[in-house]
This record gives C-alpha cells, sequence and structure tokens, in this order.
C-alpha cells in the first residue's frame, strides 16, 4: 500500500523514527531476557551452595584429663589421635596429608633412632597410612610414601566450666606444643 | 590449519556420524530425524491464530520444562527418607538460597500443568481435532489417544510428587488416594501393596514413589511427548489446518522440491504433488522462522512469568511432619482427584446382603468407563470432515454438549471438593466460615 | 504475493516482538524483585542491628567477629537444628543480661547444665528451629504445633508464673525427678498428683487404678482427640485441662471425676503437666536419673577407699597392686600373680637368699623387668617400700599369733 501512495518527506522520517524506536525497544526487551536468564542461572548454582551445614562441630570435648587412658587415645569420628604422657597432652590429625586416609598408630617392636630436623630422637611408635603406604615418625612429620606434609597437630584446651580436655580442630599448632594439667 | 581441519573434522564427526550415500538416503535420513521436524518449514496462519488452539499444548510443554528444570536441582536438595524428607524441604523452604522458589515454581508448575493439559483436551475436542481431515497419512484418533497417555502421566506424576514432603498433606491425602486403588475387585489389596512396596505408607512407599516421580513417568512422559508432536508433523499439522484447505480453490501447481512438508509425504509413500493440496500458501503462510519460533518465546516467556507470580503469591504450604496416628480434618486427595472423591463419597450402594464399596464405583469403575469411551470415541464420532478444526461446529453439538456437561461436573465437584469441603466433609458455603480446629496451646 | 497479506503478516509479527519485548522486561521485574528478596531477609536486619548495639557497648573490633548469614546449631542424637542464633546472637555474649531481646545474654547458669551444643533452643522453649523468619521461627504460624512457650503464651493464657508453660519441656526429661530445681509449676503438680492420689483411679507414669483413663502418655493425644463443644475461649488442648480441672463434670457429663476445686494456678499446673507427659525419645544420656551408669555397691565403695588412702596406698599408687596383694595392709591384687608382699621379709629369704632390702636394690628375674622397664622407682621410693614392707611383716605376724591364740 505504501508504495501506491508517494510518501512525504516528513512522514517518511517518522516512519524511520517508528522503526527505530521499535528497534530499541526489542533491544530492551532481548536484553533484559538475558540478564534475567543470567539472574536466574546465578539462582540455580546459588540454591547448591548451603548456606547451612549438618557437619559434627570442630571443637569438641574429650573428657575429664584424669580419665584419659596414659599413652595414645583415638577418636574415630574425628580422624584424631590424643596423646597422654603423665601430665602433658597433644593431638595429632590421623588424616593422611596425602590424600586424607586414616593414618594407623603402630609400636615399633624396638626403638628406633631417627633424625628429626637435624635433632637426634628415639621413637617407639610411627603412623602408617593403608592407602599409599606413607609414613611418619611419632611427632608426625613424613618420612616416606607420597605425603607432602607432616601430619596436623591440633590445639588442646581445658574448658573452663567443667575442667573437660577440649580439641579444636580449626586451629593448627606447632609440633612442640603441650597442654599441661 | 591442520589443527582447524581436525577441529571441522571433529566437529562433523560429532555432529554427523554417518555419511549418505545418495542425495536420496541423505533425504531419507532427514526425514526420518525427529529432531529436525520440530517445525515445518511453514506454518499457517491458522494454526498461529491465538483463538484456535490457544496455545495450551505448548503451554503444558513449557511447564514441564518449568518442571523438569526445577525438579533436577530439587533433587539435588531433597533427601527421599523418612527421617529425612521432612527437614530437607523444611530446609528448601528457610534455609537454601531460592529454595522456597524451587519448591513453589515446582508446586504451582505441576498444578497449572494438570490444569492446561486438561484444558488441552477439551480445546481439542471442542474443535474436533481429534478428527482425521483430507490429508493423506494423518491419523488423529492415534495422537488423542496419546494425549490421554500424556493426561494420565501427568495425574500420575503429580500424584506421586505429592507424597515427597512428608507432611500430613501429603501423608493423609495419598493414604486416601492409594486406598480407592484397593477397592478395585479381587486384586485391589495386592495392588495397594505393590504400590507401596507394603501395607502403610513408609520408606518403601516413599522411595517407590520417589523413583517414580523422578525417573519413570518423566522417561514415559518424554516418550509420549516426542510421540504427540511426530504425529501432529505427520497428520499434517494442526487440524485448522484442514479446514483451511476445505476452503481454499485448490489449483494445479508445479511440485516444488525441497519442502519439508512434502518430504515428509515420502515416507507415507505419497508423492510430493499429492501433498500440495494448500495452494494459495503463500498468502495463507509464514515461515516458521521466526514467526513460529517468536511465538513460542513469547508463549514461553509468558508462562514462566506467570508461573513465578503465582509462586510468589501461593507459597507452598508445609504442614506438620507426616504422623500416622493423627488424621487431620479434613483429609483430602490432591485436587484433581476431588471430584473423584466427591463421587465417592455419595456413591456407596447397599444391594441387599452387599455393599458397594463408593470408591470401587467411584474411584475405579467411573475412571474406567471415561478412559475407555474416550479412546473408543474418535473412532466412532460421526460428524463430518467440515466440522474438523473448528470451535463448536454445528454438525457436533450434540457430543460437544454431552462433553461439556461431563467436563463442567468433573470442575463443579472439583472446585465443591476443593473449597467447599471442611471438617468431616462437611459442606459450606464460601462466605459460611470453617470451625476452627483445637490446637495444643 | 499481494500487498495487503504482507502488510497483515508484518503487522502480526511486529506486534509479537512488542510482547516479547514486554514479557522479557516483565521477566527481568520478577527476578529482580527476587533478587531483592533474596537480599535482604528478616534475619539480616536483626543480624547488622546486633552489630550496632555489640559496637556500642564493645567497640567495632568486637563488632566485627561477630558471624554472620545463617547460624544453625544442629544436635544430631536430637535430631534437631535450631536457626534461632542467626537472630538470637548475644544468646552466649557476656555482658548483654540487660539487653532486650533478641540481643540479650541467655541466663548463664541454666546453660552451663544444659549447653547449647547438646541441647540446642528448641529442646526448651519449643517453637520452630527450622525457621529464620521471626513469624514462623516463634511457631505461632498455622500448621506448626509447638509454639515458643514463652511471654506471648504466658500473657494470652494469664499464667502468672513466667516460666510455667515452658516447664512442660523440662518435664519431658525430669519427668520422673520428685522434685527438680527451677521447676516450681511443675513439682507442685507433681505435689498435687500424690496429695489428690491421682493414682486412686488413674494411671500414672505406669502405675495406677483403671477407674479413669491411663493418663501415662496423655500429652501425646492430639487436639482432635478432645471434644470442645464446652469449652469457653479459645479451643486448645491446655485451655480444655484446665478448664476440665477447675471442673470437670461441666465438660464431660457423664464423668466420675470428683471437683477438687483446683484454683487457677493449680489447674494450670496440672495441666501442663499431664501435657508433658509424651513419648519423647531420648538418647540415655539426657535422661538426669538414667540407670545406663555402673553405680559401685557400698562394699565396693569401701574397698577402692581402704585401697587408695589405706596404710597400703604407696603400693596402689605403685601398681604393685596389679600383680601382688599386701594383705595386712588391705591390698588386694588385681591379678593374683606374684605373692602376698605381706610375707616379703621371708619370703624373698627363702626364695632368692637374700635379704628383702638386698632384692629390691637390685632384684633379679621377673621383677628386674619389670622395676626397670614398666614400674621404674627411684631409690627413695625403694626404700620407702622396704620400710612399708617391714610394717606389712609385723603386722602379718600380729594377725598370725591372734588367729592362733
Amino acid at each position: 500500500m505504501e508504495e501506491k501512495k508517494p510518501l512525504s518527506h516528513h512522514k517518511q522520517e517518522s516512519e524511520e523514527q517508528h522503526s527505530s524506536r521499535r528497534e530499541f525497544l526489542q533491544k530492551v526487551g532481548v536484553g533484559s531476557v538475558l540478564l534475567s536468564a543470567g539472574a536466574v542461572g546465578f539462582q540455580t548454582l546459588r540454591s547448591l551452595v548451603p548456606n547451612v551445614l549438618y557437619e559434627s562441630a570442630r571443637k569438641f570435648k574429650i573428657g575429664l584429663p584424669t580419665q584419659l587412658s596414659e599413652g595414645v587415645t583415638f577418636i574415630e569420628d574425628k580422624q584424631l589421635y590424643i596423646f597422654k604422657e603423665g601430665k602433658s597432652f597433644y593431638s595429632i590429625s590421623a588424616s593422611c596429608t596425602h590424600l586424607g586416609c586414616t593414618v594407623k598408630h603402630t609400636k615399633l617392636n624396638q626403638p628406633k633412632e631417627v633424625e628429626i630436623h637435624g635433632e637426634k630422637k628415639t621413637i617407639t611408635s610411627e603412623f602408617h597410612c593403608p592407602c599409599h603406604g606413607s609414613k611418619y615418625y611419632a611427632d608426625g612429620t613424613n618420612y616416606a610414601g607420597p605425603a607432602p606434609r607432616p601430619l596436623k597437630w591440633y590445639k588442646l584446651e581445658l574448658s573452663p566450666d567443667d575442667g573437660q580436655l577440649i580439641a579444636d580442630m580449626g586451629i593448627e599448632v606447632e609440633q612442640n606444643f603441650r597442654l599441661t594439667v | 590449519m591442520q589443527f582447524l581441519n581436525q577441529l571441522t573434522a571433529l566437529y562433523k564427526k560429532l555432529t554427523w556420524t554417518w555419511n549418505p550415500g545418495s542425495d536420496k538416503e541423505a533425504g531419507d535420513a532427514i526425514v526420518k530425524n525427529v529432531l529436525l521436524h520440530a517445525f515445518p518449514n511453514k506454518v499457517s496462519k491458522g494454526s498461529l491464530s491465538w483463538k484456535y488452539s490457544m496455545y495450551l499444548g505448548t503451554i503444558s510443554f513449557v511447564l514441564f520444562v518449568i518442571l523438569v528444570v526445577t525438579g533436577l536441582i530439587l533433587m539435588f536438595l531433597y533427601v527421599p527418607s523418612v527421617e529425612r524428607a521432612y527437614s530437607s524441604v523444611k530446609d528448601l523452604e528457610f534455609v537454601v538460597s531460592f529454595g522456597w522458589l524451587l519448591r513453589s515454581l515446582h508446586r504451582i508448575a505441576a498444578h497449572l500443568m494438570v490444569a492446561v493439559v486438561f484444558l488441552h483436551m477439551v480445546r481439542v475436542f471442542l474443535t474436533g481435532a481429534y478428527k482425521n481431515g483430507k490429508s493423506v497419512g494423518s491419523n488423529r484418533p492415534l495422537n488423542w489417544i496419546i494425549g490421554l497417555g500424556l493426561l494420565l502421566m501427568t495425574l500420575l506424576l503429580s500424584f506421586t510428587g505429592y507424597l515427597l514432603p512428608w507432611d500430613q498433606l501429603a501423608y493423609w491425602a495419598i493414604t486416601v488416594g492409594t486406598n480407592i486403588a484397593s477397592s478395585a475387585p479381587v486384586v485391589g489389596d495386592k495392588i495397594r501393596f505393590f504400590l507401596l512396596g507394603g501395607n502403610f505408607i513408609d520408606q518403601n512407599a516413599l522411595i517407590r514413589f520417589y523413583v517414580l516421580h523422578v525417573f519413570f513417568l518423566p522417561m514415559i512422559v518424554v516418550f509420549l511427548f516426542v510421540w504427540h508432536m511426530w504425529r501432529i508433523r505427520k497428520d499434517g499439522g494442526l487440524a485448522v489446518v484442514d479446514q483451511e484447505a476445505l476452503t481454499q480453490k485448490p489449483e494445479k501447481v508445479i511440485p516444488v522440491k525441497s519442502k519439508t512438508y512434502s518430504l515428509l509425504g515420502i515416507t507415507n509413500g505419497s508423492s510430493v504433488h499429492v501433498q500440495t493440496t494448500m495452494v494459495n500458501e503463500e498468502e495463507n503462510s509464514v515461515a516458521s522462522i521466526p514467526n513460529l519460533t517468536r511465538r513460542l518465546w513469547l508463549v514461553t516467556l509468558g508462562t514462566i512469568i506467570v508461573t513465578v507470580i503465582l509462586s510468589i503469591i501461593f507459597r507452598a504450604p508445609l504442614e506438620a511432619a507426616a504422623n500416622p496416628a493423627v488424621t487431620p480434618n479434613p483429609a483430602k486427595a490432591p485436587w484433581y482427584f476431588l471430584w473423584l472423591q466427591e463421587i465417592v463419597t455419595i456413591s456407596t450402594i447397599p444391594l441387599g446382603f452387599v455393599t458397594i464399596n463408593g470408591a470401587l464405583i467411584g474411584g475405579i469403575i467411573l475412571p474406567t468407563v471415561m478412559i475407555c469411551l474416550a479412546v473408543w470415541w474418535p473412532y466412532r464420532d460421526p460428524s463430518g470432515i467440515n466440522s474438523v478444526g473448528v470451535w463448536f461446529a454445528p454438525e457436533r453439538k450434540k457430543q460437544n454438549r454431552i462433553f461439556i456437561i461431563i467436563c463442567l461436573f468433573i470442575i463443579i465437584f472439583t472446585i465443591i471438593g476443593t473449597f467447599l469441603r471442611g471438617p468431616y466433609w462437611n459442606f459450606y458455603f464460601p462466605w459460611e466460615a470453617w470451625p476452627t480446629m483445637p490446637v495444643k496451646y | 504475493m499481494n500487498h495487503k497479506t504482507m502488510k497483515q503478516k508484518l503487522e502480526f509479527a511486529a506486534k509479537d516482538k512488542l510482547y516479547v519485548s514486554i514479557a522479557g522486561v516483565l521477566f527481568l521485574i520478577v527476578t529482580g524483585y527476587i533478587s531483592y528478596d533474596y537480599l535482604t531477609p528478616e534475619w539480616k536486619e536483626y543480624q547488622s542491628e546486633f552489630s550496632d548495639v555489640v559496637a556500642e557497648k564493645f567497640g567495632e573490633e568486637r563488632a566485627a567477629t561477630i558471624p554472620a548469614g545463617l547460624q544453625q546449631i544442629y544436635v544430631k542424637d536430637l535430631n534437631l537444628s535450631d536457626r534461632c542464633i542467626t537472630c538470637h546472637q548475644a544468646v552466649e555474649w557476656k555482658g548483654l543480661e540487660n539487653g532486650h531481646n533478641p540481643y540479650k545474654t541467655h541466663p548463664a547458669a541454666i546453660l552451663k547444665s544444659h549447653p547449647l551444643e547438646k541441647f540446642g533452643c528448641t529442646t526448651c522453649h519449643s517453637g520452630q528451629g527450622y525457621a529464620t523468619d521471626m513469624n514462623s521461627a516463634h511457631g505461632f504460624s498455622e500448621h506448626w504445633e509447638d509454639p515458643l512457650l514463652g511471654k506471648e503464651l504466658s500473657e494470652f493464657y494469664v499464667v502468672s508464673n513466667k516460666s510455667a508453660m515452658m516447664q512442660v519441656n523440662c518435664n519431658k526429661c525430669h519427668r520422673f525427678d520428685k522434685e527438680t530445681k527451677g521447676m516450681d509449676v511443675i513439682n507442685r503438680a507433681k505435689q498435687l498428683v500424690n496429695e489428690k492420689g491421682c493414682r486412686a483411679c488413674h494411671v500414672v507414669n505406669g502405675r495406677g487404678g483403671t477407674v479413669g483413663p491411663d493418663l501415662t502418655f496423655e500429652g501425646e493425644k492430639s487436639p482432635e482427640q478432645f471434644s470442645f463443644e464446652r469449652v469457653k475461649g479459645f479451643a486448645s488442648m491446655f485451655t480444655w485441662h484446665t478448664a476440665h480441672f477447675k471442673n470437670p463434670k461441666e465438660l464431660v457429663g457423664e464423668t466420675i471425676m470428683p471437683n477438687f476445686g483446683f484454683t487457677s494456678n493449680d489447674a494450670q499446673a496440672l495441666a501442663l503437666l499431664v501435657m508433658s507427659w509424651k513419648k519423647t525419645k531420648l538418647p540415655v544420656e539426657y535422661i538426669p536419673s538414667n540407670n545406663f551408669k555402673d553405680v559401685p555397691t557400698t562394699e565396693e565403695m569401701e574397698k577402692e577407699e581402704r585401697m587408695k588412702n589405706g596404710p597400703g596406698a604407696f603400693f596402689v599408687q605403685k601398681r604393685c597392686f596389679v600383680c601382688h596383694s599386701v594383705s595386712s595392709l588391705g591390698v588386694e591384687a588385681a591379678a593374683q600373680i606374684g605373692p602376698d608382699l605381706a610375707m616379703a621379709v621371708e619370703d624373698v629369704q627363702s626364695r632368692f637368699g637374700r635379704t628383702l632390702d638386698d632384692f629390691l636394690m637390685k632384684p633379679t628375674g621377673t621383677m628386674e623387668v619389670v622395676l626397670s622397664t614398666m614400674l621404674p622407682l627411684t631409690k627413695e621410693e625403694r626404700l620407702e617400700a622396704i620400710d612399708k614392707l617391714r610394717n606389712a611383716y609385723e603386722l602379718k605376724k600380729k594377725e598370725k599369733l591372734a588367729v592362733k591364740k
């Protein structure tokens, strides 16, 4: 129909304006859809990031220090070894620093002379990992197998309320850490 | 450069695993490929019209996609165990970011899908679209039956999903629902036992419903849906196209190659020439891309927006945790079964020594008869070719009336059951307040 | 193609394009609303306000240590996850005892015996621990049966003792206590149960008469099981029980339960008591008077005391008692592998041909191994041991003489 009537200059211009407005509107529409789709994508992924956890606490009570038996105590569900030597206490993680298997505390048949960090020591036990054969000295220093680091040491403290021993697996400590009761 | 060639070769391998030996072979391959035939090349304006199809099928498909997407995410967050199910749904409501929305969307989309699929069926009946027109090789009655299958699957999907939150609403709705199955003669109890994996709704029932809900039923729906679409193409498009063909003057035209719908004809053994019934199609049809695809985008967006808004307004309820010891008052089946529950409560008939359980009549016999009738009817429908693809064709007055009356019954009973039945299944008018149920504190 | 159809085609396409654009914008608005809702939950306001409170009172530095985001106490044993501390962040914070809720320190004494990590919040307070908005969390929303048993509810039911309602929950664990500190209302009700002889007709806690219904799990009943036709006021189990205790006949016409003329307070206390009688699944360690302990008999206690602090305490401390008894000093060997040390003075001489002094300073055989590796003794300790063993020998000799006579 347009072709039958010669269009006036003015009319043509308004037609152009019209079409540019239309194009703009279309861009807004498509842009909105893309933006919303992005937001929906974010929301979807966000919903899979948990806000609360049902994990057991990293800080927990073990019991009264006097009731703990001498030597080593293994807390299975936390992968943690607690050591009692008379009045001093320390704890070493049982999680292998290679890939996280639980290392086994192994008593040696005979005391062994080893050199750890240039210091000569006599050890009576070691940690052995069942998965890939990593080995650690009694203080958790790795000496064989794929383990890249020594076993972690965690902080021990006494509860001010009831005097129970508290292990805090959120705080790592040095190998010379001892809690003296 | 060589790397680029390798990349192209890899791409070709991934997209086109087989090299056709001849042009005909290539053509056949395309013809047989369902994915390449989701859309026709050209689409008639009648098919595009809002008034004719109301896009109810498209909407139900979009709803299904919403359900699949939200459902897949919900599967990461929901735990199908008696101990954890309820609390995982509570977590969705309270601590999972957007969890409430996911759940609400899934629920609203499910309810809408039941409604829209039902309306789609009503539309198809009232436009006589389950009947074959002039085009060769069409088998619309079969597609009507596939559609009925999709409706049943939709209901089952919704029903199996109903149990999963493991709250009082879920538990008792499924108790009521599955007890209908046990009223079937002879095998009823066994069916229920098999369905629940025991005599009571417990862990076995939960996991059965879950697996059905997230895997088997959706798979069946996907299969039936693809078949449904494939049949539409094979039937020569929507029924309205046949109607358009009738009103147009047929003219002899030179066969045109490379028309998708003509190629479809080849699969049915007819020639290109025969299929070209729509002579002035240039005037009456437009290219599917972008006209149809744009429409579909519009419908998709519209459906999503409506579903989201409804899910914000109507938050999904979660009652107290499932408690087999306490039946809430009233305990209702899911709303789309309430017309049956309504019939169930009035259809218990004492016959001398025996009393026929209402559940048998209302819950088993009636639905079975209705489904059988629906399957049988397209083959018996006497209405002629002129009534295919038009709303309320005068020729179909009688059957349309009967159909509408049945639908109205279902709708009215559903409304009564959902909104007007209060505690002890007593009838309450909308302006009458239900008695408040006592609480602990 | 004629131009008219061409134009019609264009018109419909243009309209569709417009609609798609509008829908796109609408979609953006809806997504925007949802994002806004996500960024502004109710609890964030409480957390920022708490941070202000702490900053004002303790300085910015302490305020920076307050954990942000949803917080929960998860008690695996009770299958409980309470998010109350998301807003009630001051619960374990010292120095806000006089603050107002939710920025108030919880009374410390009760928390000491009922630590948060073991009990959570809702175990005692009720309410909906899952929830993260105030209305749902306090449980006054539809479909939550256990609302917060606090001030609001006490005021609603005009209960004079503000902690009375909560004592229902205390009694879940303290059910079999005769009297519990801090549970005045339930204590009073328990006293009434005995005074008025409820057991004449009812089974209470598993014993009593069968004239009236068994009340052992009365609290387990659902409200639907009560008839509220004659109950005035708010239809709740608590109302029913209170009214029923005040005047049984008024609620249940055919009842033979006498009217005891309870005061309002007593009737409420009794209502709370019967409502606390639930089938609660509790881990053994939560029950205050549980029998899952190895309680020593008086005899065993005496023996342990004698071993630890009696005249033979030295041999117990040094772990000699693992193998040896010292009969005259009251030390009994755990595993009687070695000879009685009461006769050591004679015994060593006859076995090794050496004096006790000599042997203990330079032991041979098993004792050499034991004293060098497992139980190392210093010289002083060895001397002390010798001294004590002589003493024991003297006592033993006297004993023998006494027996002969």
